[in-house]
């Protein structure tokens, strides 16, 4: 648990239409911390990212956000409050420009919207000269800093990742890796749902295990990952 | 006699009734249970009047047909000749969404409207195909009525039995899978664009029965007698009204949406003549509103498909 | 034929027709990008345009031209109204009742127009226009209007759509509808939006295709197979691929009479379209498809 969360979900049960997928999930995000989410399939890992930005309502259980109740809120709500949110695929515009893409994270803010853009360019200098391209002529991994440099444009208190690295090479694992230690040094907290979970464990400073929908374990990446049982399950020994 | 008008009248309405009925079943197969919208019933109808027209009709100077086969081979005839002015159409539209499908069969309907319009050879234009034999159309007026509402019943039921059937039968499940979720099914690797035609085919053929009976029962078939707007919509309101994906929804859907309708040409032939033409377009406003009005009041229909699963398939099929 | 007759019998009338199929098919893409279905009532929502400036012409005996703009912004109300009465409620249902829906509001539409104006041909302005000259090139005044007419508004649109806010917006919801909503567009106002713009141009559209020939009941639901043909020719969701497949299909259908008996010139637009969902259904300039 963290002492001033900036994120905290309690209780959270809820899916899709009529199945629950959820049965109870507890988890909290604090300042500035990268928390990660791993999991066996099917355990609920992207659908608690989706219930906490609203895409899925759920039943019951709370989801606070600095001193907010958000639950229920629409997704366009939630984003003015602070959080970002990267969607495992198709997460660009793909016939726009870069640069247009960023300006559509920004699409709520009024002004200062060449800051925002000039922050995500010193995080990301590889767009800057493929910022009148259209983002679904880049690379994975370009494509990749694009969706998060459209999740940052508002200056987001809270960073969802759903699979960041999901069919990207290593070399641009490692690359995403690096941007989410850069994100969170310009002050962004980071909650990330991993397939690869030793990595994940490697790089997060806490994490959750979930499995069915519920709390599995939870604790340091370096606890977890010291875990017998938990490597058994999750880690291919 | 008070009594005998009355009765043929009645006699003479329920014959539209099956003949709609004919046609709302084969809608019922490419919406209620496939999720096509065909947006040009009418033009498979006037494929099927006019194929068995020429099929059956008397011999004319300078125009196809002239064949005089017996009736039933016209029929058969019909629903072949829709068939295949359906196949091609479906083959390819019916792999994307059912969006190009309408469009494709408003062209379908409009280029046989301009056929039928405007090709002497083929269909005598605005003259139409007339003096087409009529099953018992020997007998005294009542009799010879009676007679055809006796055929016209005998092919609903079958057709009825027969869609029923499908419905049931393992093909009527898997149509009904793939209509609810596109996505599962095509994971199970069936070949969703064929099913579909199969379904599209199988509708489009009774609609060119349903033609068909029309025209031997008026022994005549015209462009005037088809308006296809007007067609088009009053099946589409019967079935939706009647209850989409029930084959009993459609039928009594067919026997209330006509019975309305028909009042209302009751209650606009009260009206002083100058103000007939609009109340003819006052009418069709009114099914293109009721039209709306069930879509968002009823959309189940009167008999929805089935208790346990009605309003599933308005609320998750498609994309 | 030489060159000349060529031009001045085929060439300038495919091209005025071919700028009026351009407008419309705008529309048509615009609702299939954005908003993600068939509109069937589009040909009909640009008779009502051409018959509100014919209403207004008759009213206040001002010039059709003139009465333009105030019946595209008339059409623009009946469009986004359209929408809040016929067409929102479903938006959580089937897309394809949306288009079942919009069938209705054609037959609807239509039907307002045959009661109010009646079924006979009218005209906006009696009497015979001659067409001036210019080297040999002969264009009607009307036909001179109509092209520059078209041209502005493409660009506008163009301008609107590539540099501004909201038209940005517009085309994110094209894009990616999901992603529009989760960085905050406001996906209703957009919704909105876009009926606008595509009652403005369907009324130019309906008002053109009145000036230049005459206006009826129907003319609107017989350029619907055009309109969609010029749009999946194009390329569904791409303005310029609108742009360009309505001035294939006007000219070619001009140029049609040439072998086809003129009744069969909408058979023209029916053959290109099922040409290319059969053989390239994304169009020329690669749209999507649905």
């Amino acid at each position: 648990m963290t002492a001033d969360p900036i994120l905290s979900v309690a209780g959270a049960v809820g899916g899709y239409g009529g199945a629950d997928i959820l049965h109870g999930i507890d988890l909290t995000v604090g300042r500035r911390e990268i928390v990660g989410v791993i999991g066996p399939n099917g355990a609920g890992k992207s659908t608690v990212l989706k219930a906490i930005f609203g895409l899925i309502r759920l039943r019951q259980g709370s989801i606070r956000f600095e001193d907010q109740d958000i639950a229920g809120w629409p997704p366009n709500r939630i984003v003015r409050c602070g959080i970002g949110y990267v969607p495992q695929v198709d997460n660009v515009f793909r016939e726009m420009t870069v640069q247009e893409n960023l300006e559509m994270g920004a699409f709520l803010r009024r002004e200062g919207l060449e800051a925002a853009l000039e922050r995500v360019y010193v995080l990301f200098p590889d767009l800057v000269e493929k910022r009148r391209k259209p983002a679904g002529s880049l690379s994975g991994g370009q494509r990749q800093m694009v969706a998060f440099g459209r999740a940052l444009m508002l200056d987001p208190q809270l960073l969802l990742l759903d699979e960041p690295t999901a069919g990207l090479s290593p070399r641009y694992c490692e690359q995403i890796f690096q941007i989410i230690r850069d994100v969170r040094a310009a002050g962004v907290a980071v909650l990330l749902v991993e397939q690869h979970a030793k990595q994940a464990l490697a790089f997060s400073d806490r994490a959750y295990v979930l499995a069915s929908g519920r709390n599995r374990a939870e604790g340091s990446g370096a606890d977890l990952l010291a875990d017998r049982e938990i490597a058994q399950m999750f880690l291919g020994g | 006699m008070e009594w005998l008008g009355l009765l043929n009248y009645a006699v003479f309405m329920a014959i539209f009734i099956g003949i709609y009925a004919i046609l709302a079943l084969g809608l019922n197969i490419q919406w209620g249970l496939t999720g096509l919208f065909n947006a040009g019933i009418a033009g498979f109808f006037a494929v099927g009047a006019y194929t068995s027209a020429i099929l059956t009709g008397p011999a004319v100077e300078g125009r196809l047909g002239g064949f005089e086969l017996p009736v039933a081979v016209g029929w058969i005839g019909a629903m072949v000749m829709a068939g295949l002015i359906a196949w091609p159409i479906g083959k390819i539209t019916l792999r994307f969404r059912s969006d190009y499908l309408a469009v494709a069969t408003i062209g379908v309907a409009e280029i046989i409207r301009l056929v039928a319009k405007s090709e002497d050879w083929l269909t005598n234009s605005a003259r139409g195909l007339n003096n087409l034999p009529r099953p018992f159309g020997d007998l005294d007026y009542l009799f010879s009525q009676l007679a055809y509402l006796g055929l016209v019943l005998f092919c609903l039921a079958l057709v009825y039995l027969l869609v029923e059937h499908q419905f049931r039968s393992p093909w009527g499940r898997m149509m009904r899978a793939i209509r609810d979720n596109e996505t599962a099914a095509a994971s199970l690797g069936k070949d969703i664009a064929f099913r579909r035609l199969q379904a599209f085919l199988f509708g489009a053929c009774l609609m060119g029965l349903g033609g068909a009976l029309l025209a031997h029962f008026n022994r005549s078939i015209t462009p005037e007698g088809i308006d296809p707007m007007i067609t088009t919509f009053l099946i589409w309101i019967m079935l939706i009204l009647g209850g989409s994906g029930n084959n009993r929804g459609a039928i009594l859907g067919a026997a209330v949406v006509w019975i309305i309708w028909s009042m209302t040409e009751f209650a606009t032939d009260q009206l002083p003549t100058e103000m007939a033409i609009q109340a003819k377009y006052i009418r069709a406003f009114l099914i293109g509103l009721m039209l709306q009005l069930v879509l968002r009041f009823r959309p189940e229909g009167l008999l929805p498909e089935d208790p346990t699963r009605a309003g599933r398939k308005t609320g998750g099929g498609g994309s | 034929m030489d060159l000349l007759s060529f031009l001045n019998f085929y060439l300038v009338p495919g091209i005025v027709l071919g700028s009026i199929y351009a407008l419309g098919a705008i529309g048509i893409t615009l609702v299939f990008g954005v908003l993600r279905f068939a509109h069937l009532a589009h040909g009909d929502m640009a008779t009502m345009g051409a018959f509100l400036v014919l209403a207004l012409v008759a009213g206040t005996g001002m010039n059709p031209w003139l009465a333009l703009p105030f019946a595209m912004i008339a059409t623009a109300g009946i469009a986004v109204g359209l929408h809040w009465l016929f067409y929102e409620h479903l938006r959580r249902r089937s897309a394809i009742l949306t288009v079942i829906a919009s069938l209705g509001v054609a037959l609807m539409l239509r039907a307002i127009v045959q009661v109010v104006w009646g079924v006979d041909s009218l005209t906006y302005v009696g009497g015979i226009v001659r067409p001036e000259s210019y080297f040999g090139i002969r264009i009607k005044d009307r036909e001179f209007w109509t092209l520059a007419a078209t041209v502005v508004l493409v660009v506008a649109l163009m301008l609107f759509l590539g540099y501004t806010r909201w038209g940005k917006a517009m085309r994110a919801m094209s894009d990616n509808p999901d992603l529009a909503q989760l960085s905050g567009i406001d996906t209703r106002l957009t919704t909105i939006l876009t009926w606008t713009i595509i009652g403005l141009l369907g009324a130019a559209a309906g008002f053109f295709l009145g000036i230049n020939t005459e206006l009826k009941s129907l003319m609107g639901w017989y350029m619907l197979l055009p309109m969609f043909a010029a749009a999946i020719l194009g390329g569904v969701g791409r303005v310029e691929g609108a742009v360009l497949g309505g001035m294939i299909i006007g000219i070619a259908e001009e140029c049609s009479v040439i072998f086809l008996p003129s009744e069969y010139k909408s058979a023209l637009a029916f053959a290109v379209l099922l040409i290319m969902l059969a053989l390239r259904p994304t169009g020329l300039l690669r749209g999507k498809v649905l």
